[in-house]
């Protein structure tokens, strides 16, 4: 599906990213995981061309997507959830929707055939649709927003860090959120600091050291190598819940 | 490469004090003239707004204040206006203290909008108090005493003088504490009375500092066109003109203003001399327009920040910049001690308290509320935080916890209720007086000043305050050991010179952190310290807190992951629609059925905004 290869890129202090391999599978949930500041949420900024990467090749299919501008990235298929609510509070649902359009804004009847075809996976946007995003709950306003995200029918969907900061039963809603994406025919590749609520989402799981890729796997192969759950995890694979996830106390 | 800059430097100040040796040229040395003053109300304008972010368009009315303050004193006197130069000087600062106090009110364009307005005022003040200033008729200095072979040199050297004290006043300020709480005040002006900086002083400080030189140019400036008037001693043109040359040299820097007023002036003056007739004017407008319009959109942060960013992408290639990488499983370091338990005025009544105080409770609210418009975001909460403990608030999105925190810190003020540190009320202090009384807190999009380094960050933080401490070096001597520990304890040792804009979300509120335990307050408020930590780092984090906690220091944490928070916390209050719905112990509270409905349960409550 998308592929980088020897990627490097960085912020104006030096290359974050020092040769970044990264090959993500058609029809994926990858979940790339690794410690704070190993250039995670940088791989997704140069792939969806928030960050034009110093050398190297990103490859969407046959298409070259290094140095595209954000919206032409859009267009080639690739669209990206901020990590915070990126929702504008003030517009309604509905017209939140419609902004995730904006590529497609001349072709009425694609949008209109569009909204409704996500309306049936996810109800809240036609529920909802004349409300102020602001007045939604935390994790209705993630839905919207990943329902946005959809409208120009990406290829690929990039998440970062889709829990960050939501409380247990709306992890719980993102959870069965991404599922529905990577239902409607999305590949997605995400990342999550909650490694194990990520891996257990994910089919494929990257790990990410210094800048580069240092393992790449089923990510139920991952969850279950105890060396690697020792060195990036936190724990032994047995410790259970470290996160807050759907397997906090209460389910 | 230090030695090149400063022999380049240093010859071409040479070159500039030299001048009149080698020209009798008395247009050259107007020019010059010119220059200087422009150069030296530019680089104070640059104390103001290019490290302080208070961007003015009346800096020219500084030039007006000292100069009439001189003219007029000399006449009174009898002096020379040289010797009354300095008069004026103390006369511009005053005038910027009154401005600066406006600053309590207003920032950013509404700031700029009363800067002109105070160029405007003084002008209109001086026009219409003729029996002082002379009015509209202009107010006549006395002729130049000194030997007419000397031609304009005495104005020329003390211009010239002003310039280089210019420029060592803002090396100066750059370097000290002064120069960091003013930087952290241009990137987050809340944050920085968050962490204790006394921003009101640093602002009047910065303000005198900002125009005093600039008086004593307009005095100078004044006795050199020997008839003063409003229309060029107030001059809204040249308070343009200065703003063009920071911006166009690169506002914060030293050099910058400088470089920009020689450039500022010459072009202007080739305006002058190449083209004539009534259009020249409008000519000249559209030429800085058109500069000012190439610096935003090409180099905004001018020529000088640009030119040296070239320089060092050329000379350091394609270097790797400290990336993350697991933690090597090294024994935590000890706590750092706890500072500042029996100096400082300010914090001896609190901190003394740490050790033997009558009340259990070290942060009491009680009956608080909140409203914003028509939303009750908190209604009637009451709650205790035990000294030294650990304290976990938990709640839905939206339930009312970061607005709880807002209230503690006093970021907003409360609709009613109390809050209450060692058992004294502090509902009624603001900001900086919380932090200093040992309220700290982090944030949940973690909050720091993106243009300095990660170790600046956390020496900015400062728990007392003292006028001496604000020249000493900005990072230095124990503190600078000390924010090296802080960072080494929270594992962010290897990025102490890296730029905090440039940090991921996770390595921000580990450095956040390390700012608060710099700041050392008696209840350290954590806004969700885990989300988007590397579990290994979380594991570790974990180990940090209870051993902050075993040194005495008592926390209330907000945080969704359960396992890490109530793994931790040995009392628990839970917070759902505004309202306090559990307090007790953490093995109690996240059994109760009422939580278990509310927060971990199934339906999607919607909650109040946030």
């Amino acid at each position: 599906m998308i592929r980088l290869e020897s990627v490097y890129a960085g912020y104006g202090g030096g290359d974050v990213l020092q040769g970044v391999d990264l090959a993500v599978r058609p029809g994926s949930i990858t979940c790339v995981v690794g410690p704070n500041g190993a250039g995670k949420s940088t791989v997704l900024r140069t792939i969806s061309g928030l960050l034009r990467p110093r050398a190297g090749q990103i490859r969407l299919g046959d298409q070259h997507l290094n140095g595209r501008s954000p919206a032409a990235v859009i267009a080639a298929g690739v669209v990206q959830v901020p990590q915070q609510d990126g929702l504008f509070g003030q517009l309604t649902v509905r017209d939140n929707m419609l902004l995730g359009g904006y590529l497609i804004r001349r072709d009425k009847a694609r949008l209109r055939r569009r909204m409704a075809e996500l309306a049936e996976t996810f109800p809240i946007i036609a529920e909802r649709a004349r409300d102020k995003a602001a007045d939604l709950s935390g994790g209705q306003r993630r839905i919207v927003e990943f329902a946005r995200a959809l409208m120009t029918e990406p290829r690929l969907v990039l998440l970062d860090e889709p829990t960050l900061g939501l409380d247990p039963k709306t992890c719980q809603t993102v959870f069965e959120t991404t599922r529905a994406i990577h239902a409607l025919g999305a590949t997605v590749l995400m990342v999550e600091q909650n490694v194990r609520f990520g891996l257990k989402l994910a089919t494929d799981g990257v790990v990410m050291e210094r800048g580069r890729v240092l393992l790449a796997e089923p990510a139920e192969e991952l969850l279950a190598r105890p060396d690697i759950a020792a060195m990036f995890f936190g724990s032994s694979a047995g410790a259970g819940t470290a996160t807050g996830g759907p397997d906090a106390p209460g389910h | 490469m230090k030695a090149a800059r400063g022999a380049v430097l240093g010859g071409m100040v040479l070159l500039v004090a030299l001048v009149p040796l080698f020209t009798p040229d008395t247009y050259i040395h107007n020019l010059l003239i010119l220059t200087f003053v422009v150069a030296v109300t530019a680089s104070g304008w640059n104390i103001m707004g290019g490290l302080t972010g208070y961007v003015s368009l009346g800096h020219g009315a500084f030039i007006g204040v000292g100069g009439y303050t001189a003219g007029i004193l000399a006449q009174r006197w009898d002096v020379s206006p040289f010797l009354v130069a300095p008069l004026g000087g103390v006369a511009a600062a005053l005038v910027a203290l009154l401005l600066g106090l406006a600053t309590r009110k207003t920032r950013g364009a509404a700031f700029v909008i009363v800067s002109y307005a105070m160029l405007e005022l003084l002008g209109q003040v001086t026009r219409n108090w003729s029996g002082v200033t002379g009015g509209s008729q202009g107010f006549l200095m006395p002729l130049p005493s000194w030997d007419i072979r000397f031609q304009n040199w005495p104005f020329y050297y003390a211009l010239f003088a002003l310039v280089l004290l210019s420029i060592g006043m803002t090396v100066a300020i750059r370097r000290s504490k002064l120069g960091l709480g003013l930087m952290a005040i241009r990137d987050d002006e809340d944050k920085a009375a968050g962490i204790g900086v006394r921003t009101p002083v640093y602002k009047s400080i910065a303000f005198m500092a900002s125009a005093v030189l600039v008086g004593v140019a307009g005095a100078v400036y004044g006795y050199y066109v020997s008839t003063l008037s409003v229309g060029t001693m107030f001059d809204v043109v040249l308070s343009m003109q200065v703003v063009l040359a920071a911006l166009v040299g690169g506002r914060g820097t030293v050099w910058g203003p400088i470089l920009g007023a020689f450039l500022v002036v010459s072009l202007s003056e080739l305006t002058n001399t190449t083209l004539g007739g009534a259009d020249a004017g409008a000519i000249r407008l559209i030429l800085f327009g058109g500069l000012l319009l190439a610096v935003v959109l090409l180099l905004p942060k001018g020529i000088l920040p640009a030119a040296s960013n070239l320089l060092e992408r050329w000379r350091r290639g394609s270097a790797a910049s400290p990336t993350g990488a697991r933690l090597e499983d090294t024994p935590l370091p000890p706590a750092p001690a706890r500072a500042g338990t029996t100096t400082g005025p300010s914090t001896g009544s609190t901190a003394g308290s740490t050790t033997g105080s009558t009340t259990a409770d070290l942060l009491r609210v009680t009956d608080l509320t909140m409203r914003f418009g028509g939303v009750t975001a908190l209604d009637t909460v009451t709650l205790a935080v035990p000294r030294g403990s650990i304290t976990a608030l938990i709640g839905p999105n939206g339930s009312g916890k970061t607005t709880l925190f807002n209230a503690v810190d006093g970021t907003y003020p409360v609709t009613s209720g109390s809050v209450a540190l060692a058992g004294r009320p502090i509902t009624r202090l603001g900001r900086v007086q919380r932090a200093h009384a040992g309220v700290g807190r982090s944030y949940q999009l973690p909050r720091l000043f993106d243009s300095l380094t990660v170790v600046e960050n956390v020496a900015a933080a400062t728990g007392e305050f003292r006028l001496t401490n604000l020249v000493l070096g900005a990072v230095s001597g124990a503190e600078a050991a000390r924010a090296t520990e802080l960072l080494e304890f929270v594992g962010m040792g290897a990025y102490r010179q890296a730029r905090a804009g440039d940090l991921s979300y996770g390595q921000r509120k580990l450095v956040e952190l390390a700012q608060l335990l710099m700041l050392d307050p008696d209840v350290i408020l954590l806004d969700e310290p885990a989300a988007g930590i590397n579990p290994t780092l979380r594991r570790r984090l974990t180990a940090l807190i209870r051993a902050l906690n075993d040194s005495g220091r008592t926390f209330v944490i907000i945080e969704h992951d359960m396992h890490f928070v109530l793994s931790l916390a040995d009392h628990a209050v839970v917070l759902a629609r505004g309202a306090v719905l559990a307090d007790g112990k953490p093995g109690d509270v996240s059994t109760d059925p009422a939580v278990l409905e509310a927060y971990l349960g199934e339906d999607l409550a919607v909650g109040a905004d946030k």
